[in-house]
């Protein structure tokens, strides 16, 4: 059973003031156990409202979602977990107590959360930040805040909708190093979504190129480099000119307006 | 300290100046601080007014009954509106525009309903806090950031952990302000209701005082009533800085 995830025939229509739009049309793929799946694609392609079927968040209007063989129709810490792009942190809740907030609904004790919690916050390195409040965290703080209160539920899948989107480009670059520490180490399976190509070919050990509205797949590429991803080897580079082929066209689709 | 001495100073100038200004107009009038303080001490030795602790316990009565029904209902009304929303849609016009309309007109219809004692005041500055408390509430609720409702619900957060944990610590800050809002109005309908017809409340002492030209007398009895505002008001204070405390 190397496949967790199984998704046969997902489909999503939204209706809109200004009529149907189709967001996914007809997805069919499947997740391994612990890997670190890719959703690449153009803006508005679908990407996060899979993320968000696979989560449970959203309904699909046909085919289903199968994690472990189950159906899942409502989200479950224990199935999955999700980090989006906006870390929506508590702000009234201090970054530990942020971490805790999982915990704190599966009615964990009070003690023992604490625990969990804090043990989270230093490999994100945070060890000191315990009792500081959102605002006074800087973006990629933030973030790392939210990925270990997502990690505190210790859910076997990890799901990321484009959770580095908003940060700058070091920020960013950096951040990836450190997940993939973390994926390394919690031997969870991550199915991240970005539009970047860089971070595509770094994090990835398969990437799914999707296309523009309805969100179809278009290409699966497996990656096989070696961690840490060299971007300027050779097989990189090729992957990078492979990938842009795939999803130019795309993009230019989506620039254009025409979905 | 630098705070309290100017505050002193303020306070100090704005009685020189109406004792001064005061003195040169007509005593039946105007009333001067000097001759407010005799005023103050008849009421304090129960000279002026030997009932006036009753009339208190009556007023501050009828406040906390109002008070405690503007919240109850304001409350109740307002998470009903606020979290059905096809309810808050049809009902929330209407609220708003009674809000609009002077509550003062509603003051005959209460006395003619529930006559001249407490039950009046206590129906009108329940009217009177009833509204910034279910608008609170309502305001509150429509500012609950929706993506802290998505990552709650994304680690399985069913309705009524949601409620407690995330949207009510999310609009404390609004809601506090409303009640305490509510608790001014309630304060100042009670008080208005009393002025205007009643035989109990220091508000009816306000009217007797007045109707007599006993002028001292009435301005003392600002003075009480404001001391016990401030009191009222501190102790409010304190419990919204405790449950702001409680949401961190």
């Amino acid at each position: 059973m190397r496949d967790q995830i199984v998704i046969s025939g997902v489909s999503k229509t939204f209706q809109t003031a200004s009529g149907p739009v189709p967001a996914l049309a007809e997805i069919n793929l499947t997740v391994r156990r612990r890997e670190f799946l890719t959703l690449l694609g153009p803006s508005g392609c679908g990407k996060s409202t899979l993320l968000g079927i696979i989560g449970g968040m959203v309904t699909p209007d046909g085919g289903v979602v199968e994690i472990d063989g189950m159906k899942l129709d409502r989200p479950d810490p224990k199935k999955v977990a999700l980090v989006f792009q906006d870390p929506g942190l508590f702000p009234w809740r201090s970054a530990l107590e942020n971490v805790e907030f999982g915990l704190e609904l599966q009615g964990v004790p009070k003690t023992e959360r604490r625990r969990a919690a804090q043990r989270l916050l230093e490999p994100v390195g945070l060890k000191g930040f315990e009792a500081k409040y959102p605002r006074e965290l800087s973006g990629g703080m933030k973030q790392r805040v939210a990925i270990a209160r997502a990690l505190a539920l210790q859910s076997p899948i990890l799901l990321m909708d484009e959770p580095f989107g908003a940060l700058d480009e070091q920020t960013r670059l950096l951040m990836g190093e450190w997940l993939l520490k973390i994926w390394a180490t919690t031997k969870t399976t991550v199915v991240f979504v970005t539009h970047s190509l860089q971070e595509a070919i770094v994090l990835s050990s398969r990437i799914v190129v999707m296309t523009a509205r309805p969100g179809r797949i278009k290409a699966l590429f497996e990656v096989e480099l070696p961690y840490p991803r060299d971007l300027t080897a050779k097989e990189a580079t090729e992957l990078r000119a492979q990938l842009w082929g795939f999803i130019r066209e795309e993009s230019l689709q989506a620039m254009e307006g025409r979905v | 300290m630098k705070i309290f001495f100017w505050r002193g100073v303020i306070l100090v100038g704005l009685f020189g100046a109406w004792e001064i200004l005061a003195r040169q107009l007509n005593p039946v009038l105007y009333v001067p601080p000097s001759a407010a303080w005799p005023a103050v001490l008849r009421i304090a030795r129960l000279e002026a007014f030997p009932e006036f602790p009753t009339h208190v316990v009556v007023t501050l009565w009828e406040i906390l009954v109002a008070f405690a029904l503007a919240i109850v209902t304001g409350l109740g009304l307002g998470f009903v509106l606020g979290l059905r929303r096809f309810l808050g849609e049809v009902y929330e016009p209407i609220l708003s525009s009674l809000y609009a309309i002077p509550s003062v007109v509603w003051y005959p219809s209460l006395m003619l309903f529930f006559g001249l004692g407490p039950a009046s005041k206590m129906a009108f500055g329940f009217l009177l806090g009833f509204f910034p408390i279910v608008l609170a509430v309502l305001a509150g609720i429509r500012q609950v950031d929706p993506h802290l409702i998505t990552v709650a619900r994304s680690m399985g957060a069913r309705p009524f952990p949601l409620f407690w944990k995330v949207v009510l610590p999310a609009m404390i800050a609004t809601l506090l302000a409303g009640v305490r809002a509510g608790l001014a109005l309630s304060v100042v309908g009670v008080i208005v209701g009393e002025i205007l017809g009643s035989r109990e409340g220091l508000g009816s002492l306000v009217n007797y005082a007045y109707g007599l030209f006993r002028t001292p007398d009435y301005v003392a009895l600002v003075f009480a009533i404001a001391i016990m505002v401030f009191a009222i008001d501190g102790a409010a204070g304190m419990i919204e800085a405790r449950a702001r405390r409680w949401s961190g």
